[in-house]
């Protein structure tokens, strides 16, 4: 068959307008499966309705730790509470702004915004628009903004838990970790996660390494695996993997190695990443957790009946549970961290843990 | 250096030349201006593809698209975030053409344009007190040179040693995030800043917009012209194109390749550093860690979509901006995932560079597609 010029210019055309074709074949709306919440979409400008939204920092809502947590939170506040949510995913930190606008452009009561990185642009926008309630995950405010409530962690406590299990547990003396951006939430459990290995083990030497500051230093598993294996060979036998999808690379890394779960371990962050992880299960003790889904959905809950106050919420955190390392882990040092646990919650033990 | 094996065909095709006019058909200068149309084409089949895997969602891809556009285009504002996102766009994509146009083919110019953004940040910081006429210039210049030395040290080592650019720019980029990683958290840091990143620049440093174009935009489109005419026009264009169709001609035409690849990359890295600057000056008033998103890398799909074409990076650019600009929307109107963007544009370049598409269309009269280098080990 000898294609002619006609021929071939009527198949390029039916390429080119099968996308017309295609847009005319859907409904008038197109908002069926539209944002994650529910689809009957109300009018958010009218008290009545609830309309929470969130802007995730870099990274996704399926990111497995840090988006993923306070977007479990948001999706339990809007089941116990009824309205409707929607999430915009960050791809450039210089969107923030924009991003945020999505929301108060369509007036919603509460956005929620995730990540120390987006402190700035959220207070700007709390200022713009004193009718939405702002919920700064990890955001600590040094001024109070009456509708901005920062959603802070004692991530030291639950790094130095942490810590004081990795301690006990190393074979060699020898921990490491493996860290997103040099930002307070991070420095906050390396700091807190060294103090509670020297507790456990004076001698203990810890390993520490903060990803390049760069775009890429949450969402970047490729080097937070060549780290943890860099460790692994520098004879370190317990990893501490904090920082979105570059500890996700580390914690797959270390459960590759021939003893992963037998004399090396990881232990996950933010969320207890035995759920979320899958690939790490050989190495996964426990995770150091900071309930971002907990927190954010009480704050939603606060700004739902009226109660919420700006300044500063403190959430939970602590050690997810040892799953299928609950009988790895000697009862002895179960118990002891289980009374560090409790210790560093009513305040008898302290981590000494100070950024500066 | 010498390789014995025979130069590359030229990296640029050229359009086939025109029948005589008495036996022109219309398909003969379609065939003529297909470096226009195949692109289009191509953009066309992305979206259609884009369509399907929209509607494989559930949201109408009408409503969607509109969405994107909508809010892309549709206002001053979304028309000032579109062409802000442009800006450096277009001098990545100068970046990677100028040098694609001599046969080089530059991955580094993310680090190049790194470097220009900090060279500037760190200008418009520590020279505040002089006035607007003097700093800005001087934070671009700074920008400028920051990113051709960058750029500079991939040119010296193939020009000298025969290191290939590829290999050097990749490494290099590592090189600069490292460099950067240090200056921001260490000596450039802002006081009393937790997150990582140099302090604002002076008020008088800052570059705003004209309505709503932004000042570098202009000087983005001016520099285009520019870029175009300097190949066209000059000895310097001529080497370049020279060179990059055929080495061993130009030698033997008494060319001196080292000069000419090392101007190229200085060239090259002094776009994508001016590139860096102007988004300094222009948007983010200072080096944070997000600054670059990756627009070096943004660079070489729109040199590659304008086929090193210095004009055809403008209106590139200005797709990738839109895409861009608009994805925010997309997700808060439909829910889609704002890599959908990504993958339009992966689409489009696919269906660009490899000459499937215009041998489909035009067949026999279709060009060459577009080389990006000439070859390992030369």
């Amino acid at each position: 068959m000898t294609r002619t010029p006609m021929f071939r210019a009527s198949a390029t055309a039916v390429l080119a307008s099968a996308s017309l074709l295609l847009a005319a074949c859907g409904g008038s709306t197109g908002t069926s499966s539209g944002g994650s919440g529910s689809a009957a979409a109300g009018d958010c400008a009218s008290k009545e309705v609830l309309c929470v939204g969130l802007v995730t920092d870099l990274g996704k809502v399926d990111d497995k730790s840090f988006n993923q947590s306070a977007h479990e939170g948001v999706e339990a506040a809007i089941k116990e509470l009824g309205g409707q949510s929607k999430v915009v995913e960050t791809v450039d930190t210089k969107d923030y702004a924009n991003n945020i606008k999505q929301f108060t452009d369509k007036k919603y009561d509460v956005v929620v915004t995730v990540g120390f990185l987006m402190a700035e642009a959220t207070a700007t926008a709390a200022k713009e628009n004193p009718d939405t309630h702002f919920i700064g995950v990890d955001q600590f405010q040094e001024t109070e903004i009456p509708n901005v409530t920062g959603l802070v962690f004692p991530e030291d406590q639950a790094g130095y838990a942490a810590g004081y299990l990795a301690g006990s547990i190393s074979t060699s003396g020898k921990i490491g970790q493996v860290l997103g951006m040099q930002i307070p939430p991070v420095e906050k459990y390396a700091k807190g996660y060294e103090a509670g290995a020297k507790a456990a083990r004076p001698d203990v030497q810890v390993t520490t390494v903060y990803h390049p500051a760069g775009d890429n230093a949450f969402t970047d598993p490729a080097w937070g695996a060549a780290e943890a294996k860099k460790q692994l060979d520098q004879g370190i036998d317990v990893v501490f993997a904090a920082g979105g999808k570059t500890g996700n690379g580390a914690l797959s890394e270390v459960a590759k190695a021939s003893t992963a779960g037998t004399t090396t371990y990881c232990i996950g962050v933010d969320t207890d990443q035995w759920l979320t992880v899958n690939d790490a299960h050989k190495c996964l003790v426990t995770s150091a957790t900071k309930d971002m889904t907990l927190g954010t959905t009480d704050l939603i809950k606060q700004v739902n009946d009226g109660t919420v106050k700006g300044g500063n919420f403190t959430g939970k955190a602590g050690l997810a549970p040892y799953h299928d390392f609950e009988s790895k882990v000697p009862a002895d040092v179960q118990t002891k961290v289980a009374e560090i646990v409790t210790g560093l919650q009513d305040g008898s033990i302290q981590t000494g843990v100070t950024l500066g | 250096m010498a390789s014995p094996d025979v130069a590359p065909p030229p990296s640029l095709p050229s359009a086939p030349e025109l029948p005589p006019k008495g036996r022109r058909t219309l398909w003969d200068v379609a065939a003529h201006f297909q470096a226009f149309i195949v692109p289009l084409v191509a953009l066309a089949v992305a979206f259609a593809i884009g369509a399907v895997l929209i509607r494989a969602q559930g949201v109408n891809p009408g409503y969607a698209y509109t969405s994107l556009f909508t809010a892309a285009l549709g206002s001053s504002s979304g028309l000032l975030r579109t062409l802000q996102k442009a800006t450096p766009l277009v001098l990545a994509g100068l970046a990677v053409a100028v040098a694609l146009r001599a046969g080089l083919f530059n991955i580094g110019a993310q680090g190049q344009l790194l470097f220009g953004s900090l060279a500037a940040a760190w200008a418009g910081f520590a020279l505040g007190s002089l006035p607007a006429v003097l700093l800005i210039p001087v934070c671009m210049a700074v920008g400028v040179l920051a990113g051709a030395l960058w750029g500079g040290i991939a040119g010296l080592l193939k020009a000298t040693r025969g290191v290939h650019e590829v290999i050097s720019t990749i490494m290099l980029n590592s090189i600069a995030a490292g460099i950067i990683d240090y200056f921001i958290s260490g000596p450039m840091k802002e006081q009393g800043q937790a997150i990582p990143r140099t302090p604002a620049i002076a008020e008088q440093a800052r570059i705003g917009e004209l309505g709503f174009i932004p000042v570098g935009f202009i000087l983005a489109v001016l520099l285009a012209v520019a870029m175009a005419w300097v190949l066209k026009r000059t000895t310097l264009g001529f080497q370049f194109e020279t060179v990059g169709a055929n080495r061993f001609a130009a030698e033997y035409a008494g060319m001196r390749i080292p000069v000419v690849v090392t101007a190229a990359m200085l060239l090259s890295g002094g776009l994508a550093g001016l590139g860096g600057a102007i988004e300094t000056l222009g948007v983010s008033h200072r080096f944070e860690s997000g600054l670059s998103a990756g627009l070096g890398f943004d660079g070489i799909t729109i040199a590659l979509l304008a086929r090193a074409n210095p004009i055809a990076t403008i209106p590139a650019a200005l797709l990738v901006g839109v895409l861009r600009a608009g994805a925010p929307s997309l997700q808060f109107d439909t829910g889609i995932q704002p890599e959908v963007v990504d993958m339009l544009l992966a689409i489009t370049l696919l269906l660009v560079s490899i000459p499937l598409l215009a041998k489909l269309i035009f067949r026999r009269r279709a060009e060459a597609g577009v080389a990006v280098t000439s070859g390992w080990g030369n």
